[in-house]
């Protein structure tokens, strides 16, 4: 549809002028087209008082069967074996559940960490989304639309929100995957570039390798030379700025590149840990190494006032190998209790909020491909599981039932558009008035959709 | 509590307070179904539909709602019987069709209205009834609807009327201008603002920008100085003549066009394959901006390139351009794992979107599911245009393979190409059929060693059957006499069983010459392909295209955008509030291509020449007239020059569509030729430069950056490469493909490199390259810290400033270091520089030179001592990150 490039009104930020007095310093001239600034990522104002202020998301790429995780099904336990509504036989969960915590919430053996702490989760059991193949639902599930390309999460809620660390990039994603959409689910794409996520990493290296562009010099001249070059740069620069205000963009970019090439090692590197936390982590145990890391960069990142981090864990897509569920959600669990533990102790989680989702779950039946039954499920986007944790949500609060068999939410369904409206609810942003005007049209992460899930906001 | 729901047409009714309005109670209820059952359909309607029309409908559904939800008015026939934005609710005596019954109903997949409470079963089968009686409406229409309202307006927006000549303004500084209409309406905005221009850039910053604005590249030293020290009256008028001529022209504006046709060579999408031969039209758009070929031709040529006549004595060359123009049909980004209707209706929408976006500046697409919003664009016209695109095929190429479903055939080009194609086209037959052959023969060899085996059974058993029988023979000789249990003399004698055996051996020594007779020809085969393999004849160059289907048709309304759910067939046509008198309409026998081509590059269409002068007008201030160039539009802005924009347009038209004179004309007008100086004055009225009382400072494109820093450091090839690297990849998914093989290191010209969707070069991506995937005439800037980064720290800047400093170093120029200072910043920033700046820059200098390195890089082609080369690449490498060397600003004389 309308995907030219207009000029650019900051309607959100229009808004909050119009809305409150004083906000003078919001004033973005010389954004649009033709104007740059860096001073599109200062912390910005929300619409209203929130807990959230940051955000972790922790993408499961491929659809995590809720069946083994945390959707506790007995009738399908029990029907097994049985035939199913579609074309395969119910396959009863291959873990075991039990209750846990104050809450009574229900956890699979797979998870025995986070089990630890369903007191803190607020688990979603009804999410459904509008797709069950893969190249729809994950841009989905970022950006909200798969037609078109649009900006993600992320990119939407560093626009509302700004960063709190002028020294570091507002947005990360670790180790995002390349297919279906790729850099689209982490860019920004008609919002300004600044609101894109800066990448470390990507699927299928490991998150030890994983760096930003360009932080070490290659010119072999030194850090003296680097300096005095800048120094000489930013001499020659300032007269411009009697010509225009858009060199205070370039003189402040060439600040934060200095300032970014040391706090981004430094908030990369993990060897100021205490053997302790790495090990909480699961760093250095061989199938809890790559995602531990990703976990505690997570913390690290937010710790240092980084907006919204994106951690991705590959391999959930068990359409014949479900029988190894639990060695994936081995490599998982520990990293993830340990950083919703060490996010509490540090006092983070409050205003942190977590999200665990697939791009969708998975089927109570067997998937039968070319003709044979295998151990595993196909995809399903009807009715599947998501968590939440930390800053706002109703913690230890088991929210919505799919049917009994977990064919589809019957009750308290969140769609995805649901979950974008209610986390940026959380973070004091009006879903929508969070706009962009783009091509003569006010676009939002929800399109038309979204209600706020009060339910679980507490 | 209001409810916007999914789609306009669903939001039909709202309540405010559900108890307002008595639903039909029983008594009445009953009396309906008797009324209904004799009465006209207009009984039914003034008493029973009429009033939940008015009670439950018209807060939202009028011409009076506050908003008007989903464009439906209920309160006059004419409303109610056009239905929302996204068409008819219902037809005449159609009930079962009735989408407007679905809705009463609550169905699934409707939203249902009222949405608070669902009227009764006794009302819905009034409405029912109604429909099928032939919805008789007694209301009388008064005056059109709200909606037929805004249409009449909009079709009276500034950019549907012709472009009319004007008087040109007076003046009161009659002195000032230099082309007297482009400068004299600027002068007179001024004027009329009560401001007065700045004064004229100085030499050096003008020759700067031209370099820049018209080439993309930046002055030498020596062609600053051939301009400065060029006392004639006309000095500036040759170099931009110079300048027009050179063919960077047309890689700096063919660029420019590039991004406006989402130029690309790969698919993008979720599944993103290569287009290996994309290029051609790369090439073909900048050997048009250079031949200066007229507007309305290239226009006609992209749109219907392979349906225009050929004309006698015309090269093969300009044929075959002709053929590759209409690529832009082609390239767009694809879901290639889709197919069928779905698959071709995206194509067609895509083209409609480039196509009018970038020649009508038209938003034509958002009419996909629903009249547009705001633009006199009924769905209708989106489905007369999808009508015509549709009986198009585009031609892109791709092969059959996982997650592409549908290739097509690519256009031969170049010196013997359909020969050359039809060569390897058979040759490729060759192959397969004789893999066929091979296949079955290895078949063949399986059968044939089947029997063999069989055979080979056959006879050791015949083997052991005679040697029992000879045993048995020999022992009762010996014994003279026969048991009486033995039974195997009954049947079968020796001699029977030795015939048997010679049998079994003659068949299996004709299955085993089988085999190997079979064998052999696998050999043979298998040499034959193989051989065949080696020696494909060489293929032709292809480019993409597009030609008509064999049966081009109408195609019918997809209803709120659904291919699935048809409506009426919409016949082939244009923009339906845009006239173009003499313009052909569609004949219905052709796609209806070749009359859009002529109903767009025409000089009635009001849209067309605007939109190509404004555009050429945005790159040469970095604002258009109309500053959102993408879009004239309702929600477009408006010009700040209405009568300058028509002006232009007109001469444009007037002069032959040519882009070049174009460019002259406003290159050589005075507003052009401003100093950046601020003003205060001017600035406190005018701070955004609208009314033009300076030239305003610009940031460099990426290309631009790149293409400055290559020609620096003497590394530039400006040579043409043939072809694009994508193409020897071939057929791919991108993300299979190493990004050192996508992007592999080049000296070329940025324009060259190539454009995979999503995997642009990462000075691209940084420096606000647009996504290829999407329409673009004006990109946007911004100033963030990762490109500091990589102006300070990347391989690329890295090694450029070595090799600008060992090319300072061997310069014969310069002999001394403050000499060489100088020398480097005309290359870079083509001014000299200041006292202090020399100094700092000395200083600089000296302390690398001085430095205890960490790492002393070898100098790779010169004999120069590392550190010196480190001294001055130093320095390079600080220009590099400056403002100046990616802003056009004003320089210091």
């Amino acid at each position: 549809m309308t995907n030219h490039s207009s000029e650019p009104t900051i309607s959100r930020r229009g808004w909050l002028q119009a809305a409150s007095c004083g906000l003078g310093s919001l004033t973005l001239t010389g954004l649009a087209p033709g104007g740059a600034s860096a001073g599109l990522l200062s912390p910005q104002v929300a619409h209203y008082p929130a807990k959230a202020k940051r955000v972790i998301f922790l993408f499961m790429a491929g659809g995590p069967s809720q069946f083994e995780s945390f959707d506790h099904k007995p009738a399908l336990k029990a029907g097994g074996g049985k035939e199913g509504l579609k074309k395969g036989k119910l396959l009863a969960p291959l873990t075991e559940f039990a209750q846990h915590g104050e809450s009574g919430m229900w956890v699979s053996d797979a998870f025995p960490h986070l089990a630890k702490q369903t007191d803190d989760l607020c688990l979603l059991n009804a999410v459904s989304a509008p797709s069950r193949a893969h190249p729809i639902a994950v841009p989905m599930m970022h950006t909200g639309e798969f037609q078109f390309v649009r900006p993600s999460l992320g990119s939407w809620v560093l626009y509302g929100l700004g960063t709190e660390n002028q020294d570091l990039p507002g947005f990360f994603t670790i180790k995002p995957t390349r297919t279906f959409g790729g850099p689209a689910n982490y860019g920004s794409a008609f919002l300004p570039s600044t609101y894109q996520a800066t990448r470390l990493g990507w699927e299928g290296q490991p998150v030890k390798d994983a760096t930003i562009g360009n932080l070490t010099p290659q010119h072999g001249l030194g850090a003296d030379a680097a300096r005095e070059s800048l120094k000489l740069s930013q001499l020659m620069n300032k007269p411009l700025l009697n010509q225009t205000e858009e060199v205070r963009g370039v003189i402040n970019s060439l600040e934060l590149s200095d300032r970014m090439q040391s706090a981004v090692p430094q908030v990369l590197d993990l060897s100021t840990e205490s053997q302790e936390t790495l090990a909480s982590y699961g760093i250095d145990q061989e199938r809890t190494d790559d995602f531990g890391r990703q976990c505690l960069l997570a913390r690290r990142l937010v710790e240092s006032g980084v907006r919204f981090v994106e951690a991705t864990s590959t391999g959930w897509d068990h359409h014949s190998n479900l029988d190894k569920f639990k060695d994936k959600a081995e490599s998982i669990d520990k990293p993830i209790a340990a950083l919703l533990a060490d996010l509490k102790q540090r006092g983070l989680l409050d205003e942190t909020l977590v999200l665990w989702t697939g791009e969708f779950g998975r089927t109570p039946e067997t998937q039968v491909l070319e003709g044979k039954e295998t151990i595993g499920r196909d995809h399903n986007a009807e009715g599947f599981t998501a968590w939440l944790a930390g800053g706002g949500v109703r913690s230890g609060l088991t929210h919505g039932m799919t049917d009994e068999l977990g064919y589809k939410a019957v009750e308290g369904n969140v769609h995805l558009h649901d979950l974008h409206a209610t986390m940026l609810h959380l973070l004091g942003l009006d879903h929508t008035k969070l706009t962009y005007r783009y091509g003569g049209r006010d676009f939002r992460l929800t399109n038309i959709h979204g209600e706020i899930v009060q339910e679980i906001v507490a | 509590m209001k409810r916007t729901s999914l789609y306009g047409l669903s939001a039909l009714l709202l309540i405010v307070h559900a108890g307002d309005f008595v639903l039909a109670d029983e008594p009445e209820a009953k009396e309906l179904n008797e009324t209904a059952a004799e009465s006209d359909g207009t009984t039914l309607f003034e008493r029973q539909i009429l009033p939940v029309l008015v009670n439950q409908c018209y807060e939202c559904h009028s011409k009076d709602s506050e908003t008007i939800e989903g464009g439906l008015e209920l309160d006059s026939p004419a409303g109610m019987l056009r239905g929302g934005d996204s068409g008819a609710m219902f037809e005449a005596h159609h009930a079962d069709k009735s989408e407007l019954l679905r809705m009463l109903r609550h169905e699934e997949g409707v939203s249902g209205m009222p949405p608070e409470e669902k009227l009764s079963e006794e009302v819905i089968a009034a409405f029912e009834e109604w429909i099928r009686l032939g919805a008789p409406d007694s209301r009388e229409d008064t005056g059109p609807t709200a909606k037929e309202q805004r249409l009449s307006e909009a079709e009276g927006h500034w950019a549907f009327q012709p472009p009319l000549p004007v008087e040109p303004p007076t003046v009161t500084d009659t002195d000032w201008a230099r082309d007297p209409l482009i400068d004299n309406f600027v002068l007179a905005r001024l004027e009329e603002a009560g401001l007065a221009p700045v004064s004229d850039a100085n030499r050096l910053t003008l020759v700067r920008r031209v370099y820049f604005d018209l080439i993309g590249l930046p002055p030498s030293p020596e062609q600053v100085n051939a301009f400065v020290s060029d006392e004639s009256p006309d000095a500036f008028e040759k170099l931009v003549d110079h300048l027009l001529d050179s063919p960077q022209f047309g890689e700096r504006w063919g660029r420019h066009w590039l991004d406006v046709v989402r130029y690309a060579e790969s698919s993008g999408m979720e599944f993103n394959f290569t287009y290996p031969h994309a290029w051609p039209y790369r090439d073909y758009v900048i050997d048009s901006l250079n031949a200066d070929k007229p507007f309305d031709d290239f226009l006609r040529e992209q749109i219907a390139g392979d349906l225009l006549p050929n004309e006698e004595g015309e090269s093969p060359e300009v044929i075959e351009a002709r053929n590759i123009a209409p690529s832009l049909l082609a390239f767009g980004p694809k879901r290639h794992n889709s197919s069928g209707t779905e698959f071709q209706i995206d194509i067609a929408d895509d083209q409609i979107d480039v196509v009018f976006k970038s020649t009508q500046a038209m938003t034509v697409s958002c009419a996909r599911c629903h009249d547009h919003k705001f633009d006199p664009i009924p769905q209708t016209d989106y489905y007369a245009l999808a009508g015509i695109f549709l009986s198009t095929e585009p031609r892109y190429g791709t092969i059959k393979q996982k997650y592409s479903n549908t290739p097509t055939e690519l256009l031969p080009i170049g010196e013997d190409a359909q020969a050359m194609h039809d060569a390897a086209e058979a040759h490729e037959k060759q192959i397969t059929e004789t893999e066929q052959s091979l296949a079955s023969k290895k078949e063949e060899v399986t059968k044939a060693e089947e029997a063999e085996k069989l055979a080979m059974t056959a006879k050791t058993e015949a083997k052991e059957l005679l040697a029992a029988i000879t045993s048995r023979l020999e022992a009762t000789a010996a014994e003279g006499e026969v048991s009486e249990n033995d039974t195997t003399t009954t049947d079968t004698s020796d001699a029977d069983a030795a015939t048997a055996l010679d049998q079994a051996v003659a068949k299996l020594t004709e299955a085993t010459t089988l085999v190997t007779t079979l064998k052999d020809e696998v050999t043979k085969l298998e040499t034959s392909v193989a051989e065949l393999k080696e020696s494909r004849p060489p293929r032709p160059q292809y480019a993409m295209t597009v030609r008509d289907r064999e049966q081009p048709a109408d195609t019918k309304l997809a209803i709120r955008g659904d291919f699935r759910n048809r409506g009426e067939v919409v016949p082939r046509g244009f923009l339906s509030a845009v006239h173009v008198p003499d313009a052909a309409s569609v004949d219905p026998t052709h796609s209806g291509r070749l009359e859009l081509a002529n109903w767009i590059a025409n000089p009635d269409n009001p849209l067309t020449a605007r939109v190509m002068v404004n555009r050429i007008w945005h790159h040469l201030f970095g604002r258009g007239i109309v500053p959102t160039v993408d879009n004239f539009g309702m929600l477009g802005k408006s010009p700040t020059h209405p009568q300058l924009l028509d002006t232009l347009a007109l001469r444009f038209i007037e002069e032959g569509w040519s882009v070049k004179r174009m460019v002259r004309a406003i290159v050589l007008s005075r507003a052009y030729q401003l100093s950046s100086r601020i003003d205060e004055k001017n600035m406190a009225v005018d701070p955004d430069n609208r009314l033009l009382w300076r030239a305003t400072p610009r940031r460099l494109e990426a290309e631009a950056i790149r293409d400055a820093t290559l020609t620096v450091s003497g590394q530039l090839e400006l040579q043409r490469p043939t072809g694009s690297t994508v193409t020897a990849l071939g057929d791919k998914l991108v993300r299979g493909i190493p990004t050192e093989k996508i992007q592999p290191p080049s000296q070329h010209r940025s324009v060259y490199l190539p454009v995979v969707r999503d995997y642009v070069p990462e000075l691209f991506d940084l420096f606000d390259f647009p996504s290829p995937s999407l329409v673009t005439g004006q990109r946007v800037v911004t100033n963030v810290p990762s490109q500091a980064l990589y102006l300070r720290n990347s391989e690329f800047v890295a090694e450029q400033s070595r090799h600008a400093a060992e090319r300072l170093l061997a310069s014969e120029d310069v002999s001394d270091d403050a000499g060489r200072v100088a020398l480097a910043m005309q290359w870079a920033l083509g001014r000299l520089p200041s006292d202090a700046e020399s100094e700092a820059a000395l200083q600089l200098i000296q302390q690398v030179q001085q430095a205890e390195v960490p790492e002393v890089k070898e100098a790779e082609t010169s004999d120069e001592d590392p550190r010196i080369v480190n001294a001055w690449s130093a320095w390079f490498l600080t220009l590099f990150t400056t403002a100046e060397f990616r802003y056009l600003v004003d320089l210091g004389d």
